[in-house]
């Protein structure tokens, strides 16, 4: 079998992934709708979409995927008469698309070839895409740690160069008895938690290890082996991860090594700096900015800059505590009135009972709205 | 000391250290002069052994010496390297690290507890940095890729530009400067600036004997595609197959895969960090046959028996075609350096030249996009559809512009102050006073690119033209000298005409193969 098949193999699949995913967009949202999801964009309208329509699994499965490649997709849809873009003739409403017959010819028959409900059945929730890629990140390093270990030869190159996760394997292997338990308990662990998986998954996720033994595959040498489309070996083996965490989960017990991978640092927040999540974790408890600056050993100024970071990033974030809903109003609207958001010139407006931070968190709150909703145009 | 007891010493310190026998050319008379207290510029082709002349010295001499270097992952690298295999105690400090672990590592610093101190120039400006390693003494600043200081060089960085300055606050310790790619000017710059006097300009030959410089002019792209797949088919490997984009790369892998018989991956900025580490880690363990690549590919690879590199599209000045191909034969024996060129490709380059600049009007996005906050995480350019690759540009021109400072670029994140400068309001101004700041460092583009097309349309010997560019009188070969000169493609063919194939394919068996992969030392079984 050629590649050529390969090519078209690979496109055969990503048809059918869109379509599938773009059933209950059509009519209601743009087409770029499903673009965002497939990137894991990490705003508002985007998770509110993917809860809405129950597209977890889509949501982060091409976190790399460039707006001209969706462009490429979108095309040959058309191409091949299968989606037809919309005007909206309502002013206000964005223009949004409709799949033909056959379209929805294509999405019934792709889950008898493709068994897309077995694939997606372990994705229940948005933040499982997260919950993947620290897993991923973790057990690659630490497979190809152990393993060296296991030969008494650490200068070796990590294939994962994400700081964060070196700083986290370095921690777990920092003494004797940790390395000891991880190079004696770790095959075991890993022996468990994949045997439930299917025997072509389980290969799959060994030969991108990295180790002594092994350099790792990529996703195209996988594909080129299996001879098939390579988003489809990336879809397989993101769902074996996922059945992997699965089982950690509910067994935790079983798994003292592996469990430690799912352990988020500190409530990390993805959308902030790693000191902002920190404060923003603290925040939510209630404490105060001087409690917050105290505990943390930072100035109250920084944490003045986190709460705006905050305010910009986290729209579920309730910021009464520093700022009333009215004076939000009122800052804003001085803002927009002066036409100017030089903090300074607002102050003079509204005296010396407000404050800069309060000024601050205003401007951020309104701006992040406004970024929500100029990335949707 | 004698001049012998020295010798003993250093090469008892370079073999004990790096396990050399003998110094390469030029390394030697670099040492011997830091170690006399000289500033001292030195210029060896990538892959020349740079490194030793400083790592040896600092070894040698009392207090922590200093190495700037631009790149954060070659910073990692070195500091991983000499800890691990060399036993030598190193650090770094860049901007990837966090408040706290920065306190913590200054104050091992000005215990005295390195001996080498990797920095990044911005880094070096700052003044707790500086009182750290003047309370440890330093005894010598190194600069690696020297030639960023010039505003004439290709990769200029301003942060460069201020270390002069920082030589005096350290307490003047003696200057070595480094780099692979000077043309006289350049020199010229990094001397005056230094104070680097003429005798202790160290120039290792530029020259690389053991390479055949081979020029191919093809009449059409089909004829090229066709002449490098049936290249890498034949050529002894293992090799590395430049293009200048991605599509290219993509392409030239898909359309090799069809057909050719050697094994084969791609290479470039597009993927993920995770699969570029892998490739890498394939082609150094000699999995690989070629690697198909833009330029993203070679940096930092440390691999001495590479034995052909090819240009698929020609590179846009002589300074990246002499990088490039100077990693060939690093282990002193013949490779090869084959370039097809097709006139047209020109365009490719003014196209790429003129995408890695922004508009006015992105200029403009990106101003609007600063937040009050100081981050920037780097997603969300693209969401104003700005490349992630011109990020880096943008924050550089806007703190020339007086708009940012203190930019600090993380993984996923550039951190900044916003000067006030930037509440005035006028961002328009501001946007194209950036766009006009950049007219220069284009103009000079534009400029190596006709260097490098009047190269390739000449007609005279091409390694005495390329050496001649870079200063160098000598132009000797050791195999064949290039394709003016006349030259034997047939020298370089692969004559064992079959490679290792992968282990063939067993039954799948998870217990054995996680027995293999993670072996018990114990013995027996793990399960
Ligand atoms: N004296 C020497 N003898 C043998 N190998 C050397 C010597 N000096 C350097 N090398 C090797 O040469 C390679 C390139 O050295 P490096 O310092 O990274 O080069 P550069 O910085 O000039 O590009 C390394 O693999 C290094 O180990
Ligand atoms: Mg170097
Ligand atoms: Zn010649």
């Amino acid at each position: 079998m050629s590649s050529s098949t390969l090519h078209d193999r690979e496109w055969a699949f990503i048809r059918s992934l869109t379509i599938t995913g773009m059933l209950p967009l059509a009519g209601e949202r743009t087409v770029q709708a499903l673009y965002y999801i497939l990137r894991g964009r990490k705003a508002n309208q985007t998770l509110q979409d993917v809860h809405l329509y129950s597209l977890y699994p889509y949501y982060r499965m091409f976190p790399r995927l460039l707006k001209e490649d969706w462009e490429k997709i979108v095309y040959k849809l058309q191409e091949e008469s299968l989606l037809i873009p919309m005007q909206r003739a309502e002013s206000g409403r964005k223009p949004s698309f409709v799949l033909t017959e056959k379209a929805l010819q294509i999405a019934s028959e792709s889950e008898r070839e493709y068994n897309f409900s077995y694939w997606f059945e372990p994705f229940t929730a948005a933040d499982i895409a997260e919950q993947i890629d620290l897993f991923w990140l973790r057990l690659h390093l630490i497979v190809q740690t152990v393993s060296h270990l296991l030969e008494g030869d650490l200068s070796f190159q990590p294939i994962v160069q994400e700081k964060r996760t070196q700083r986290w394997v370095k921690e777990c292997l920092a003494d004797k008895e940790r390395r000891a338990r991880w190079t004696e308990g770790l095959a075991q662990e890993l022996f468990c938690s994949m045997s439930p998986l299917s025997e072509s998954v389980q290969e799959m996720i060994f030969q991108r290890f990295s180790g002594v033994s092994q350099s790792g595959l990529t996703l195209s040498q996988l594909s080129l082996r299996k001879r098939e489309a390579p988003a489809y070996i990336h879809m397989q083996i993101r769902c074996g991860l996922a059945r992997m965490i699965r089982t950690i989960q509910d067994n935790r017990a079983e798994f003292p090594l592996l469990s430690a991978l799912l352990k988020n640092e500190g409530g990390k927040d993805p959308r902030l700096t790693e000191s902002a999540s920190l404060t923003y974790v603290l925040a939510k408890q209630g404490s105060s900015i001087e409690q917050i600056a105290n505990r943390r050993g930072i100035k109250p100024g920084t944490v003045e800059d986190h709460l705006v970071e905050i305010a910009l990033r986290c729209p579920e974030w309730d910021g009464s505590r520093y700022l009333s809903a009215e004076l939000a109003e009122e800052i804003v609207k001085i803002s927009e009135r002066l036409g100017t958001s030089r903090l300074r010139l607002i102050k003079d407006q509204l005296g010396p009972g407000v404050s800069y931070l309060q000024i601050r968190l205003a401007l951020a709150r309104k701006k992040g709205g406004e970024e929500d909703a100029k990335r949707d145009a | 000391m004698q001049k012998e007891t020295l010798d003993l010493r250093l090469g008892d310190l370079l073999k004990r250290h790096f396990g050399y026998s003998s110094f390469r050319p030029g390394q030697w008379e670099i040492i011997e002069r830091i170690l006399r207290g000289e500033n001292v510029l030195g210029l060896m082709a990538t892959g020349g052994g740079k490194s030793v002349t400083y790592q040896l010295p600092a070894l040698y001499l009392p207090g922590t010496a200093v190495v700037v270097s631009p790149l954060i992952s070659l910073m990692t690298d070195q500091v991983q390297q000499l800890r691990g295999k060399r036993k030598i105690p190193a650090a770094y400090i860049n901007s990837t690290m966090e408040p706290a672990e920065t306190r913590e590592r200054l104050f091992e610093i000005s215990r005295g507890a390195y001996k080498l101190i990797y920095v990044s120039p911005e880094k070096l400006q700052n003044s707790a940095v500086q009182k750290a390693l003047v309370r440890a003494g330093v005894s010598m600043l190194a600069i690696d890729e020297a030639h960023c200081i010039s505003q004439w060089g290709h990769d200029f960085r301003t942060d460069y530009l201020r270390l002069p300055q920082v030589v005096q606050s350290l307490g003047s310790p003696p200057v070595l400067a480094v780099t692979a790619t000077a043309t006289p000017g350049v020199k010229a710059e990094i001397c005056d600036l230094f104070d680097i006097k003429q005798e202790n300009v160290i120039t290792q030959p530029l020259n690389r004997e053991n390479i055949a410089i081979d020029v191919i002019l093809a009449e059409s792209e089909a004829d090229r595609r066709q002449m490098v797949k049936k290249s890498i088919d034949e050529l002894q490997g293992p090799g590395i197959v430049y293009c200048s984009t991605r599509q290219t790369v993509e392409l030239l892998v898909a359309e090799y895969q069809l057909s050719g018989k050697k094994s084969v991956h791609g290479y470039h900025g597009g993927m993920s960090s995770m699969e570029r580490m892998v490739v890498q880690t394939q082609f150094l363990r000699g999995e690989l046959d070629a690697i198909i690549a833009t330029n993203a590919f070679g940096m930092g690879i440390d691999k001495s028996d590479i034995r052909f590199v090819l240009h698929y599209h020609f590179p846009p000045s002589l300074e990246a075609y002499a990088q490039e191909i100077g990693r060939v034969g690093r282990d002193g024996k013949a490779g090869y350096a084959g370039l097809y060129y097709v006139p047209e490709d020109r365009l490719i380059h003014t196209h790429l030249q003129e995408k890695e600049y922004p508009t006015t009007e992105q200029a403009l996005r990106f101003l609007q996009g600063l937040s009050q906050a100081g981050t920037k995480p780097i997603s969300e350019l693209a969401m104003h559809d700005i490349p992630e690759e011109m990020a880096a540009l943008l924050f550089f021109y806007a703190e020339l512009a007086g708009i940012v400072s203190d930019v600090a670029a993380g993984r996923e994140e550039y951190r900044y102050e916003l000067s006030d400068a930037s509440q005035m309001g006028n961002l328009a101004e501001k946007a194209s006073q950036m766009i006009e700041a950049m007219e220069k460092p284009k103009w000079l583009k534009r400029q190596k690119l006709l260097e490098m097309l009047r190269w390739l349309e000449g007609n005279e010997c091409y390694r005495m033209r390329l050496n001649r560019y870079f200063g160098e009188l000598d132009h000797t070969s050791s195999a064949a000298c290039c394709s003016h000169c006349g030259l034997d493609r047939s020298a370089y063919l692969d004559k064992s005409g079959s490679r290792t194939e992968r282990t063939g394919k067993n039954a799948w068996n998870l217990r054995k193969a996680l027995e293999k992969l993670l072996p018990n030392k114990k013995g027996g079984s793990i399960f």
